[in-house]
C-alpha cells in the first residue's frame, strides 16, 4: 500500500525535489546553464515517466491518506494533466534556455523557479482541498511573476510583472475569500466533503455556498483571462519573455482548467446552472472581444495572446454545456485543452526560438519570406497556425468540432454559432502569418537559427503530434488513432467519479 | 485491413507529394513523377470506369471506422454522378500538368498540384459529413498557396480574400453538418454523420430544415461561384497563375455543383423542390449577367472567368429543372464545360507565358504564328458555345430542353442567351486571335509536343462525348433517375 503511495506521488515529490536541488545547485559558479538545464530536464523527464506509469487505465487514489488527510488525490484526471504541465515545463526549458541567453537573462534561478512553478500546477490538479488549491496557486503564481520580472533592468517586464502580482494577489484573496465562506455554509473544505454536504442537504440555505463559489468562479475567470477579467493579461503577456509567455498563456491555463473542472463538476453539478446564465454571456463576449483584440495586432506575440482570450471563450462554451450534457462536455474541454496546449506552446515555442537578442522577431513584418529561408520552421509554424484556426487534418479541428457538436445537443446553437464566427474571423489573422511567411521573396533576415538541436526537434514532434491528432488514422491497425485520445480524456473524466 | 481502389485514387497524390518535397530532388525530376502519379491515377480511375455497373448504388465501398466515438467512418462510394466527375478530374489532371509543364520552375508548385488533386477527389467520393468536410476546407491550401506564391499582381490580398470567403461558406455549411449529426442522434440514440443516414430523420421542423438547407448552399454557392457570391471571382482569376485558374474554374466549381446534387438533394429534398424555381431563376439571370459582364471585359482571361461563370449558372439552372432532361444535361455540361474552359484557360495560359498579359486589342495575328494552337482553340470555344458535334451541345441542348419543360419563357430566355454569347465568343477569337494587327507578336509560339498530346486528348474526348453522347450518358442515368424518382419524388419528366 504504502509503496503503490509513494508511486502515485512521484511526479509530484520529484518535480518539488528537483526545485530544491537546482535553488541549491544555482549559486555554485562552475556548474554552468547547460548543466543546469540538463539537471531541470533530468527531473521534468523523469517526472513525465513516472506519470505514464498510469496510462492507460482508469484509476483513483488518495496516497497516504493519513498524513494529507485526503487533501491530495491522483486519478487519471490528474495524471492526464501533469502530463500536459510537465510536457509544457519541458518545451519551456528547452526555447527557454536558448532564448535566455540569447537576451542575456538567463540565470540558474530561472531552472528553479521554473520548477516550483510547475510544482504548484501539478499540485493544484491533484488538490480536493480549497486552501490547498489556494496555496498551489499562489505558489504557482508567485514563481510566474518572478520569472516575468526576472530581467530587472527592463522597465517593460517589470511593469508588467507588477501589475500582474497586484491584480494576481486580489484574485487570489477572492479564491480565499471564497473558500471562507464556503468552509462558513459547510464546515468543510474539502470538495467532496461539500459537495457530499450539498446532496444531503438539499434545502438548506445556500446563500453562503453560492456567494463562496462564485467568489472562487471569478478567481478562475480571472486566471483563465475570460471577459470582462482580461485586461491584465495583454499586458503581462506582452511584458513577459516570450517563454515565460508561452508557459503562461497554455500552461497555466490547462493547469487552471484542471481544477475548476474538477471543482465544477464533483463539487457543484447540483448548483451549477446557477451560473450557467452568467457564463453563456461572458463564453460570447469572451470570443467577440478576443477577435477584436486579435484582429488589430501587429506584433505576434500580443495576436498570439490575444487569440488565447479566444480560446478561453471556445473552453467556456463547453463549460456552459456541462450542465445539460454532463461528460461529452466535459470530455471535450479536456481534449481542448490538449489541442490548444500543442498549438499554443509550439507557437510561441517556436517564436521565442526564432527570436534572436540583436533583433526581437516577433511582428508580422519580421516573418516576411520567411518560408524561403527556413523552410522546415515555417512549415511547422503553419501546422501551428492551421490547428489554432481549426482547419481540418489537425487536432485543432478535432477539438472544435467537439465542443460545437456539445453545444448544440445541450441546445446551446447560438453560442456554438458564434464560435464559429470567431473561428472565422481567426482564419484572417492565422492565415495572414501564413501568408507572408509564404508569398513573399526572402528578406534579409539575419541570425535565424539553425534547424538543428533539442529544441526544434521537439518543436517538430508537436507539429506531428497535431497532425496525427487530427488525422488519427483508419488504414493502419493497431495505433492508436484519434479514438485513442477521445478514450483518453473519457477516462481521465470518468476518473473524477470513482 | 481491406484498402480499396478510391483509397489509392486519392492518397497516392498525398503520399507523392511528401516523398517528393522531402527527397533532395531537382524540380524537373519531381514534376515528371507527379505527372506520372496523376497518369496512374487517371489509370486506376479508368478502371473504375470500366467496372462500373449499372445501377444507382454506391459502388467500391469503403467503410472503416475513423471517429467512432461520434461515428465518424471514413467512408467512401461512387455512383454515375460522381463517376463521371472523377473521370473528368483524372483526366484534365495530366492534360493541365502537359500545359504547364514549362511554366515553373520550383518543386512547391507540383507538390501543391499533387496535395490539390488528394482534396479534390477526397470530397468527391466521401459519403460521410464530416470527411466531406475536411477534404473540402483541405483542397483549399494548395490552393492558396499556388496563389498566393505563384500569382501575380495583388495575389496577397485576393488570396486572402477567396480563402476567407471560402472558409466562410464552409463554415456555415459545418454548423449544418453538426446540427444534422445531433439531430441524428436526438432521434436514434447514436452518432452518425453518414449521408446514408442523416437522410433518415424526420424530427426536423420545415423551418430548421430551410435554415440548414442555406447553410448548405452557401458553401456551394460560394465555390460555383453563383450570383451574388461571386465577388471574389474576377480578383482571383485576374491574379492567380495559369494552373491556378484551370484548377478554380475547371475542377473546384464542379465540386460546388456537385455537392448540392449529393448533398443537398437528398438531405432537404422538400426544400430542393420548393426552392428549385429561385435557383432556377438565379441560374438563368446568372447567365445573362454574367455573360454581358464578359462582353465587357477587354481581357481574354477575364472575359472567360466570367463567361464560365455564365455556364456555371446554367448548369445551376439544369440541376434544379427537375426533369431528366436538365439533370442530365447539367451532369454532362459539367463535363464538357470543365475540358473547354480547362482547355482555354490553359492555351491563354501558353499565349500570356510568351506574350505577357494583355488585353484582346494587344493580340491578334496569332493564327499565322501559332496555327494549331488557333485550331486547338477554334475547338474549345465551339464546344463552349455548344456547336452540333461537340458535347457542349449535347450538354447545353438537354438543359435548355429541361427549362423547356418547366417553363417557355425561362426556355426562350436561356436559349437566346447562350446564342447571342456564342456570337460574341466568335467576335473574340476573330480580335484576338485571326486578325492580322500591328502589334508585335513575334514571341508567340506554337504549341510544342507535349502540348499538342494534351489537347489531342481532349478534343477526342470532346468530339466523342459530342458524337456519342449514349456512351458516356447511359452510366449516370440510372443514379439521376433515382435521384428524380426516389428522393425528390417528382418523376423523371415532371
Amino acid at each position: 500500500m504504502k509503496y503503490d503511495d509513494i508511486i502515485y506521488l512521484l511526479p509530484l515529490l520529484s518535480i518539488g525535489v528537483g526545485a530544491v536541488v537546482l535553488m541549491l545547485l544555482s549559486p555554485i559558479k562552475s556548474f554552468s546553464i547547460n548543466r543546469l538545464s540538463w539537471v531541470t530536464l533530468f527531473f521534468l523527464v523523469f517526472a513525465f515517466g513516472a506519470t505514464a506509469l498510469n496510462f492507460g487505465h482508469v484509476y483513483s487514489a488518495t496516497p497516504f491518506k493519513d498524513i494529507f488527510s485526503s487533501m491530495l488525490i491522483t486519478d487519471t484526471f490528474s495524471g492526464y494533466f501533469s502530463s500536459i504541465i510537465i510536457t509544457g515545463g519541458i518545451v519551456t526549458v528547452l526555447v527557454g534556455s536558448h532564448y535566455f541567453e540569447k537576451a542575456n537573462m538567463l540565470r540558474g534561478e530561472v531552472f528553479s523557479l521554473l520548477l516550483f512553478s510547475v510544482f504548484g500546477m501539478m499540485l493544484l490538479v491533484q488538490t480536493t482541498e480549497l486552501l490547498t488549491a489556494f496555496i498551489a496557486l499562489e505558489i504557482a503564481s508567485i514563481s510566474l511573476y518572478s520569472l516575468m520580472g526576472f530581467q530587472k533592468n527592463n522597465v517593460k517586464r517589470v511593469e508588467g510583472a507588477f501589475r500582474y502580482l497586484v491584480l494576481g494577489s486580489i484574485a487570489g484573496i477572492m479564491l480565499l475569500l471564497g473558500t471562507t465562506l464556503m468552509y462558513a455554509g459547510t464546515q468543510s473544505t474539502n470538495i467532496l466533503e461539500i459537495a457530499k454536504y450539498i446532496s444531503a442537504h438539499p434545502h438548506a440555505n445556500t446563500t453562503l455556498v453560492i456567494t463562496g463559489g462564485t467568489l472562487i468562479l471569478i478567481t478562475f475567470l480571472f486566471k483563465i483571462a475570460a471577459f470582462p477579467f482580461q485586461n491584465w493579461s495583454m499586458d503581462a503577456y506582452e511584458g513577459a519573455p516570450l517563454p515565460i509567455t508561452a508557459f503562461m498563456a497554455s500552461t497555466f491555463k490547462v493547469a487552471i482548467f484542471g481544477f475548476i473542472l474538477r471543482f465544477v463538476l464533483v463539487d457543484f453539478h447540483e448548483l451549477k446552472s446557477i451560473w450557467n446564465d452568467m457564463l453563456f454571456y461572458i463564453a460570447i463576449l469572451t470570443m467577440i472581444y478576443g477577435s477584436l483584440l486579435a484582429v488589430f495586432q501587429t506584433s505576434l506575440k500580443r495576436m498570439l495572446s490575444a487569440s488565447s482570450i479566444v480560446h478561453t471563450g471556445y473552453l467556456l462554451i463547453a463549460f456552459v454545456s456541462i450542465s445539460n450534457i454532463g461528460e461529452s462536455a466535459a470530455t471535450s474541454i479536456i481534449f481542448y485543452l490538449i489541442a490548444y496546449f500543442l498549438s499554443s506552446m509550439g507557437a510561441f515555442g517556436m517564436l521565442s526560438y526564432i527570436a534572436s537578442d540583436d533583433h526581437l522577431r516577433v511582428t508580422y513584418e519580421d516573418f516576411k519570406g520567411f518560408a524561403h529561408i527556413r523552410p522546415y520552421m515555417a512549415a511547422m509554424m503553419s501546422i501551428f497556425m492551421l490547428s489554432l484556426a481549426g482547419i481540418p487534418s489537425t487536432i485543432g479541428f478535432i477539438g472544435k468540432f467537439y465542443i460545437f457538436v456539445g453545444a448544440i445537443q445541450a441546445g446551446y446553437t447560438v453560442l456554438a454559432i458564434i464560435g464559429i464566427f470567431a473561428t472565422f474571423i481567426s482564419v484572417y489573422y492565422y492565415f495572414k502569418l501564413i501568408a507572408l511567411m509564404y508569398f513573399y521573396p526572402s528578406s534579409e533576415m539575419t541570425n535565424v537559427p539553425p534547424l538543428k538541436g533539442m529544441t526544434p526537434l521537439f518543436i517538430g514532434i508537436m507539429a506531428l503530434l497535431i497532425i496525427w491528432g487530427g488525422i488519427g488514422n483508419t488504414l493502419i491497425s493497431y495505433f492508436p488513432g484519434i479514438d485513442f485520445l477521445i478514450d483518453t480524456a473519457r477516462f481521465a473524466y470518468q476518473s473524477l467519479f470513482m | 485491413m481491406h484498402i480499396g481502389l478510391l483509397t489509392f485514387i486519392i492518397f497516392l497524390p498525398l503520399v507523392m507529394a511528401f516523398i517528393l518535397m522531402v527527397l533532395p530532388i531537382s524540380m524537373k525530376l519531381t514534376r515528371n513523377i507527379a505527372f506520372l502519379t496523376t497518369i496512374v491515377v487517371f489509370l486506376l480511375s479508368l478502371s473504375i470506369f470500366l467496372r462500373f455497373r449499372l445501377t444507382d448504388y454506391m459502388q467500391f465501398r469503403e467503410f472503416h471506422p475513423w471517429i467512432s466515438t461520434y461515428g465518424i467512418y471514413y467512408s467512401l462510394g461512387v455512383d454515375g454522378f460522381s463517376m463521371i466527375i472523377l473521370m473528368l478530374i483524372t483526366t484534365l489532371i495530366p492534360v493541365g500538368y502537359l500545359f504547364l509543364w514549362k511554366t515553373r520552375k520550383s518543386k512547391g508548385y507540383w507538390a501543391s498540384m499533387l496535395l490539390m488533386q488528394t482534396g479534390v477527389t477526397g470530397a468527391l467520393l466521401s459519403l460521410d459529413l464530416i470527411l466531406f468536410y475536411f477534404f473540402w476546407e483541405s483542397m483549399l491550401l494548395p490552393v492558396f498557396m499556388i496563389i498566393g506564391i505563384y500569382g501575380s499582381g495583388n495575389r496577397i490580398f485576393s488570396t486572402l480574400k477567396i480563402t476567407i470567403y471560402t472558409i466562410m461558406g464552409s463554415l456555415f455549411m459545418l454548423v449544418s453538418i453538426l446540427y444534422l449529426g445531433v439531430q441524428f442522434y436526438n432521434e436514434f440514440g447514436v452518432w452518425s454523420f453518414q449521408l446514408s443516414d442523416l437522410v433518415q430523420i424526420t424530427i426536423m421542423s420545415p423551418t430548421q430544415q430551410t435554415l440548414l438547407f442555406f447553410g448548405f448552399i452557401i458553401a456551394f454557392a460560394i465555390k460555383i461561384p453563383l450570383f451574388p457570391f461571386h465577388t471574389w471571382l474576377m480578383q482571383t482569376y485576374s491574379n492567380s497563375p495559369t494552373g491556378g485558374v484551370f484548377i478554380l474554374s475547371s475542377i473546384m466549381a464542379k465540386l460546388g455543383i456537385y455537392g448540392i446534387v449529393r448533398f443537398v438533394l437528398p438531405l432537404f429534398p422538400h426544400q430542393y423542390v420548393e426552392f428549385a424555381p429561385y435557383f432556377m431563376w438565379l441560374g438563368v439571370f446568372g447567365l445573362i449577367y454574367f455573360g454581358v459582364a464578359a462582353l465587357m471585359q477587354q481581357n481574354i482571361k477575364r472575359m472567360f472567368a466570367y463567361s464560365s461563370a455564365s455556364h456555371l449558372s446554367l448548369i445551376t439552372a439544369g440541376i434544379f429543372s427537375l426533369n431528366i432532361y436538365g439533370m442530365t444535361g447539367a451532369a454532362f455540361l459539367i463535363a464538357a464545360h470543365a475540358m473547354a474552359t480547362g482547355g482555354l484557360f490553359l492555351l491563354v495560359g501558353t499565349i500570356e507565358h510568351d506574350l505577357g498579359i494583355r488585353s484582346i486589342s494587344g493580340l491578334g495575328g496569332i493564327a499565322k504564328k501559332a496555327p494549331l494552337l488557333t485550331v486547338a482553340f477554334a475547338l474549345m470555344i465551339l464546344s463552349i458555345v455548344g456547336l452540333p458535334g461537340t458535347n457542349g451541345f449535347v450538354s447545353e441542348f438537354l438543359i435548355v430542353l429541361g427549362l423547356f419543360k418547366y417553363n417557355n419563357f425561362i426556355g426562350i430566355v436561356s436559349a437566346t442567351t447562350v446564342l447571342v454569347a456564342a456570337s460574341f465568343m466568335f467576335w473574340m477569337f476573330q480580335r484576338a486571335i485571326l486578325v492580322k494587327t500591328d502589334n508585335n507578336i513575334s514571341k508567340m509560339k506554337d504549341l510544342d509536343k507535349k502540348e499538342i498530346i494534351g489537347i489531342f486528348g481532349l478534343a477526342v474526348v470532346i468530339i466523342a462525348m459530342g458524337l456519342y453522347p449514349h456512351w458516356f450518358l447511359y452510366k449516370i442515368e440510372p443514379t439521376l433517375q433515382h435521384y428524380l424518382v426516389d428522393i425528390l419524388k417528382v418523376g423523371v419528366s415532371s
